[in-house]
């Protein structure tokens, strides 16, 4: 208190040489008032050099962390530390050199040299003859109310950024997805829920030789000569939005305009995204006139091949029948032996040329079931009997029965016996025993043939019933085209059964699969 | 008297060996054009038929055979390599169906049946 009086009474002494009691009364209730004011204010003397701090009040010490002797004679700018390149200070240096108020934000240091943002309202002091004598500074601590301001600023750049790069993304995205749809090799179109064509790729565009204007904007239904004007199609068009149930593989056969007679197989979708594509139908039609006509020689070539394999096949087996009927009473056992050898392999080759035929035949789906009542345990009985003739060492063991009838077709499941027991045999070269099982499970049968051969190990057992498929190991010690397991998987799927295998490297396999006693269920895919 | 007609050279042989070997008198015919002709002159006791022949084809003879009232109940066994032989055979009018490569003594029985 001593202080700020003393140095009140310099300033009026010196600052504005005043004389009298009354006026340095009135001076020390001016002082005490700025005293209790929270912002900070100084005076500065511009009559000076340098323009020195000549009063600073309570707040400003408080506010910067200095005390009154750090402060006076010194000039503002040692609150600025080496922060001198701030905008705010070319502002401030301005407005002094033209005698101007300001009003500026500007960055200052504490005497502990933490940052505060101060806000300063500067205001020149004139003389009667209009000389610039004094500035007065009023300032406050606004470095929270900065620090919110700032984060506040940096939050929205960062979103303009966020937004930015968004839309930039989108805009790649967009681009990529429309350089998909341009480079497939499938027509495609997008649908409204009206089935209003919205887009067109190119692919689409070349195969009906037709321009985006006659197609954009049309109805599906009108484009062309009508093509696509079929009750079911539109049918299953319209589930697709309501249900997202796609139309799968529907092939329409027509005679198109510019490009004849074509078959083409369509697929189509519900577009599952929000926003601008939200109910729109992706339509994909694919130009498989030629593939099937490839599949369709294929199976010609096929089914002539095997028929030509066949036809001589057919008169050796004559020929080696011939021979069992001519030779002689006497005939060695050696013989025997050979004509028997030739009529096995004859029949091996003959199956060969039928498994052939029959993966052809799955692959373009036309492997007819027959469907036929049946005696079950008969035809497994009989089956196993004709087996026993060329099982060599083996002993064929048939337990268990079903007991009744089955709706099936017979000479598949025959096929599919004869192959795994042919397979338990084949790849049990060590042992004597292969079991058959036959039992009842619900409303199927279940057939099992165990062998104690070579095993398969688990890696295997996935994909034994693949197309094609042989195990590396067996590979050069067994003859085979590795078709045999997947044509009966097929079978035994066609008729609603499934087939599995469970083994164990080096102990043996079972292979079992069962059959619906009534046949396929109906509606069953 | 049996008919056989096929064109593989082969199977003629064979069934001529075979059957001779039995005792039936044949008569081979590779060339399904000449059918007609043989059964105008005498009408065979059973025929043994292919289908895949060329020209006429073996349900074609068939239903040749179906549609003359000298020949329409004439026994005769079909014979062919062909997947969906059994179906053409037996719509066409065939008596039995047989696979190629059939067992002869499967023929012979069938043989046996419409001859004793």
């Amino acid at each position: 208190m001593y202080l700020k009086k003393y140095k009140l009474a310099n300033y009026n002494q010196d600052g504005f040489s005043l004389n009298g009691d009354t006026l340095k009364q009135d001076f020390d209730v001016l002082s005490q008032a700025l005293d209790s004011s929270v912002s900070g204010i100084i005076i500065t003397d511009n009559t000076q050099p340098d323009n020195p701090i000549i009063y600073c009040n309570t707040a400003f010490e408080i506010i910067t962390g200095y005390s009154r002797t750090d402060i006076i004679g010194h000039n503002c700018r040692f609150l600025q530390q080496a922060d001198r390149s701030q905008p705010a200070r070319s502002q401030l240096a301005e407005a002094i050199a033209n005698g101007k108020e300001c009003r500026v934000e500007i960055r200052n240091y504490r005497k502990n040299g933490d940052l505060f943002w101060n806000e300063l309202y500067m205001s020149p002091v004139k003389s009667a003859e209009g000389k610039i004598t004094h500035f007065i500074g009023v300032q406050n601590d606004v470095t929270k109310r900065k620090k919110a301001e700032l984060e506040l600023l940096d939050q929205q750049n960062q979103m303009e950024q966020k937004i930015l790069d968004r839309t930039r993304e989108l805009r790649e995205s967009e681009s990529f997805l429309s350089s998909i749809i341009q480079t497939v090799r499938e027509g495609l179109l997008v649908l409204d829920p009206d089935f209003r064509i919205l887009s067109a790729n190119d692919h689409f565009l070349r195969t009906f030789k037709v321009s985006s204007q006659e197609t954009k904007g049309k109805l599906l239904y009108e484009l062309g000569n009508g093509q696509w004007d079929i009750q079911r199609l539109r049918e299953m068009l319209i589930k697709i939005l309501p249900t997202s149930n796609p139309v799968v593989d529907f092939e329409v056969e027509h005679d198109f305009p510019h490009i004849g007679r074509k078959l083409m197989l369509l697929n189509a979708y519900r577009i599952e995204l929000e926003g601008q594509y939200k109910d729109q139908i992706l339509l994909a039609i694919e130009d498989i006139t030629e593939r099937r006509e490839i599949e369709r020689r294929k199976d010609d070539f096929l089914s002539i091949a095997s028929h030509e394999l066949k036809t001589p096949l057919t008169t050796i087996k004559g020929f080696v029948q011939m021979l069992e009927k001519i030779k002689p009473k006497n005939a060695s056992e050696k013989f025997e032996q050979t004509l028997a050898k030739i009529a096995k392999y004859i029949d091996r080759l003959n199956n060969l040329i039928a498994e052939l035929l029959d993966v052809s035949k799955i692959q373009s789906g036309n492997m007819e079931l027959h469907h036929d009542e049946f005696d079950f345990d008969k035809m497994v009985a009989e089956t196993i009997d004709n087996l026993r003739s060329s099982a060599g060492l083996h002993e064929l063991k048939l337990e268990g029965k079903l007991g009744r009838n089955i709706l099936g077709d017979e000479s598949q499941i025959i096929q599919v016996i004869n192959n795994l027991v042919s397979n338990a045999i084949k790849y049990a070269p060590g042992s004597t025993q292969v079991g058959v099982y036959v039992s009842r499970v619900g409303e199927f049968v279940k057939v099992s043939v165990t062998d104690q051969g070579l095993g398969i190990s688990l890696e295997d057992q996935k994909k034994v019933f693949e197309r094609f498929f042989r195990s590396g190991d067996i590979q050069r010690r067994f003859p085979g085209m590795g078709i045999g397991l997947y044509i009966c998987q097929q079978i035994v799927k066609n008729h609603g059964g499934t087939i599995w295998v469970i083994s164990e490297k080096g102990k043996g396999s079972t292979f079992s699969f069962t059959l619906p006693i009534e046949g396929r269920l109906q509606g069953e895919a | 008297m049996i008919l056989i007609c096929d064109d593989d050279p082969g199977i003629l042989e064979m069934l001529e060996l075979v059957l001779e070997d039995t005792g039936y008198e044949i008569i081979p015919e590779a060339n399904s054009l000449n059918v007609r002709a043989i059964v105008n002159k005498q009408v065979p006791d059973l025929v043994i038929l292919d289908l895949w022949m060329p020209v006429l084809s073996g349900d074609q003879v068939l239903k040749m055979f179906r549609e003359n009232p000298i020949t329409k109940d004439l026994p005769v066994i079909v014979i062919s390599a062909s997947t969906d032989g059994n179906d053409i055979a037996l719509k066409a009018g065939a008596t039995h169906f047989l696979a190629k490569p059939f067992d002869v003594e499967k023929l012979l029985e069938l043989v046996e049946g419409h001859l004793n």
